[in-house]
């Protein structure tokens, strides 16, 4: 019996292939009113008929409203389950690892500065019309010996460079406890005369580097801030900017090696542990002219000891994606995770540019096999299982 | 308005799959429940652990979805250190025959993000849903599975890509949290992208004018349309309703929003406040754009 229900109800869900997909579930979930809910929990109404009853007696107005309102209900609910279904079964095609680096736009440079415009604003906190900052730091999270680097140049509100004077600039630690303890801070130049972390002088761009293992921070862990006083048309106020440090390196890089196995392209980033846990890496492979193609993630427990970290190129992904061989894994990144504490990673040392190149292969050589997967399975079963459901109740509605 | 979804190639393949998981679902739906977890932001309110208590949200017994539960965290420390709250009620509700769908505001967003981008592939431990005073659920069988049974996300005024109120130090506090929502660094915290293919439908309300001077584009005075519509990249840029002439428009849907800007995948905007009326604060009494996403809640998550 069960059987014959689920086949009967998989073909019911097969024509809601027909069903446009396209965008009308969002609206139909925001324009589902809470009033509208409360209705079809109590829905029926006078006259109406259930879900396999006799010729129904005549709807009265306010049954209709009733009905309309439990259909465009349960249509809302439909289109949304069978977005989530056929969304998640497209994305899984491939596992979450090893993705279509388009889907992370924002982790194709993952090195890049952060780059961030904001209006200047006095000490009182009031925003200086006509005087905006923008600023550049390296990087967020750092580690061990890592040193970061900053910037900020004024502009106007066309974004034209205004001259800017930084007077004064800090680092302090940023406890995170109501208990007093003693804080530490080192000065910091801001210089724009090409010396330093400064890449050209005049430019009206003034930079700083802060190496917190060499400047007192070797023995903290948390938030450093970053004040820098400046003066720009005339106006005083504080550029700002926030990195989070912890001593020591939890792993060294070691190498790498791939392997065709199993119809995929396998990377192998070598580590050598020395702090065992969950470590969470990533790598961006381009093809041979350069262009990004893939993002491959890392995220397993890994013990004390030389290792492997393994980073999958999907075979179906290089088979749909078919990029020109060799490939180079470029940017790769890493950290041991720390759960439930602050901060709650060590970094490993960046590893910039294109640092591995792979052979050349055919693409025959990968398969076209789609992943699978317990959680894959499991998704899409109850996925289906509500569009299903969903598409029974607007069949009810709709006297089908 | 939902992410372009590739045509329906495969039938065969698609009924099979049905298939499957009608015959799976007859077989799991005998002891199968639904949840709706509600994820608080900042400021918190409910007793952390308490899985009932609705302070932060308003009278508990408002609707807000099948079989509702708030995820209380103390929306004060840092989201790292608070996380295991979340992740002890994804455990508990969200596992074995389980099935949830999540609402989160404000920092809630990044909770919840952080979840499933960091430990969302991760061995969960199949939880009873029976929750202790600490919110911590006994096993079921001994076994585990890869990651949480989440269907969706419902994300209120979403804090994931920071406010520029915490950059510049407007909360006249000191909570390790605000730290944490600055723009730069809640954009580094992890990759936004790796929702484990779960959809974030967000809310962005745009009743703001007390922090126009700070928070770019439109806002719902406490974060930005750039973070409440989860457009990737970094902090700081504007973008506004479409009435707006000077100043990029946020779309709606997962489109690029103009100017370029992307969002981050498996998100999509569904709610934009065209008529300015929706600011950031639940009042006590599911307010602010959370009601929009109530409604959506008591509507959907069945």
């Amino acid at each position: 019996m069960a059987l014959l229900l689920g086949a009967s109800a998989a073909f019911l869900l097969a024509d809601a292939g027909a069903v446009d997909t396209s965008g009308k579930a969002a609206s139909g979930a925001a324009g589902s009113s809470g009033a509208a809910a409360g209705a079809a929990a109590t829905a029926g109404g006078p006259g109406g008929s259930g879900p396999r009853g006799g010729p129904a007696a005549p709807f009265s107005a306010e049954g209709q409203l009733q009905r309309q309102a439990q259909l465009a209900m349960w249509q809302g609910r439909y289109e949304r389950a069978e977005q989530v279904y056929l969304a998640y079964r497209d994305a899984t095609r491939y596992p979450h690892d090893s993705r279509p680096i388009a889907e992370h736009p924002d982790q194709v440079r993952p090195f890049a500065p952060v780059a961030e415009e904001v209006s200047l604003r006095k000490p009182n906190g009031e925003p200086v019309r006509g005087v905006r900052l923008r600023t550049t730091q390296e990087r967020v999270f750092l580690s061990g010996a890592e040193t970061v680097r900053f910037t900020v140049e004024g502009v106007n509100e066309e974004g034209r460079a205004m001259p800017l004077l930084v007077t004064r600039a800090a680092a302090q630690s940023v406890p995170d406890t109501r208990t007093p303890v003693p804080l530490i801070s080192a000065g910091l130049t801001f210089v724009d005369n090409g010396s330093g972390a400064d890449q050209q002088a005049g430019d009206g761009v003034h930079s700083a580097q802060l190496s917190p293992s060499q400047q007192g921070f070797s023995a903290y862990a948390g938030t450093i801030r970053v004040l820098a006083q400046v003066t720009a048309g005339g106006e005083s106020g504080v550029a700002h900017f926030d990195v989070i440090y912890t001593p020591g390196v939890p792993a060294t890089w070691a190498g790498f090696r791939e392997a065709v196995e199993n119809g995929s392209l396998n990377f192998y980033l070598k580590v050598n542990v020395s702090r065992p846990g969950r470590y969470v890496a990533s790598a961006r492979v381009d093809d041979a002219n350069g262009n990004p193609f893939a993002l491959l993630q890392f995220n397993e427990e890994v013990a004390a000891g030389p290792q492997e970290f393994r980073l999958q190129v999907f075979g179906a992904l290089l088979r749909d994606k078919a990029p020109v061989f060799p490939l180079g894994l470029r940017d790769v990144e890493g950290f041991l995770l720390l759960p439930d504490q602050f901060p709650d990673r060590v970094m490993m040392a960046r590893q910039v540019g294109t640092v591995y190149r792979s052979a050349s292969y055919a693409l025959s050589r990968f398969s076209t096999d789609e992943w699978r997967s317990e959680e894959r399975d499991r998704h899409l079963a109850e996925y289906a299982r509500d569009a299903e459901a969903a598409k029974t109740q607007v069949q009810r509605l709709q006297g089908r | 308005m939902f992410h372009r979804l590739s045509p329906v190639t495969n039938r065969t393949t698609r009924r099979l799959l049905a298939a499957t998981a009608l015959l799976a679902g007859v077989a799991g739906a005998l002891h199968a429940t639904n949840y709706s977890l509600w994820i608080n932001g900042r400021t918190g309110g409910g007793q952390p652990g308490n899985h009932a208590d609705f302070t932060y949200w308003g009278p508990s017994g408002t609707a807000g979805g099948v079989n509702k539960k708030s995820v209380n965290w103390d929306g004060f420390n840092r989201v790292a250190d608070q996380n295991y709250r979340i992740r002890d009620a994804l455990d508990c509700y969200c596992t074995g025959n389980n099935w949830c769908y999540i609402a989160a505001h404000s920092a809630g967003n990044l909770q919840i993000g952080y979840a499933l981008s960091l430990y969302g592939g991760t061995a969960r431990q199949k939880k009873n849903a029976t929750p202790n005073a600490s919110g911590v659920c006994g096993n079921t069988d001994g076994t585990t599975q890869t990651g949480w049974n989440i269907k969706w996300v419902n994300v209120a005024a979403g804090a994931g890509g920071g406010s520029e109120l915490a950059n510049v130090g407007s909360w006249a506090v000191s909570d390790p949290l605000t730290s944490d929502l600055k723009t730069a660094t809640a954009r580094a915290m992890y990759d936004h992208n790796q929702t484990r293919a779960k959809w974030f439908y967000m809310y962005a309300g745009a009743a703001g004018t007390l922090y126009s001077a700070v928070l770019p584009g439109q806002d719902d005075e406490a974060v930005a349309y750039h973070s409440a519509g989860g457009v990737s990249g970094s902090g700081g840029a504007g973008f506004c309703n479409p009435s707006d002439w000077f100043c990029n428009d946020l779309t709606l849907g997962t489109a690029a929003n103009e100017g370029g800007r992307a969002k981050w995948s498996f998100h999509s905007v569904v709610f934009r406040d065209d008529t300015e009326s929706f600011n950031h604060y639940t009042n006590g009494n599911w307010g602010g754009v959370v009601s929009k996403v109530r409604a959506d809640m008591a509507a959907n998550a069945n």
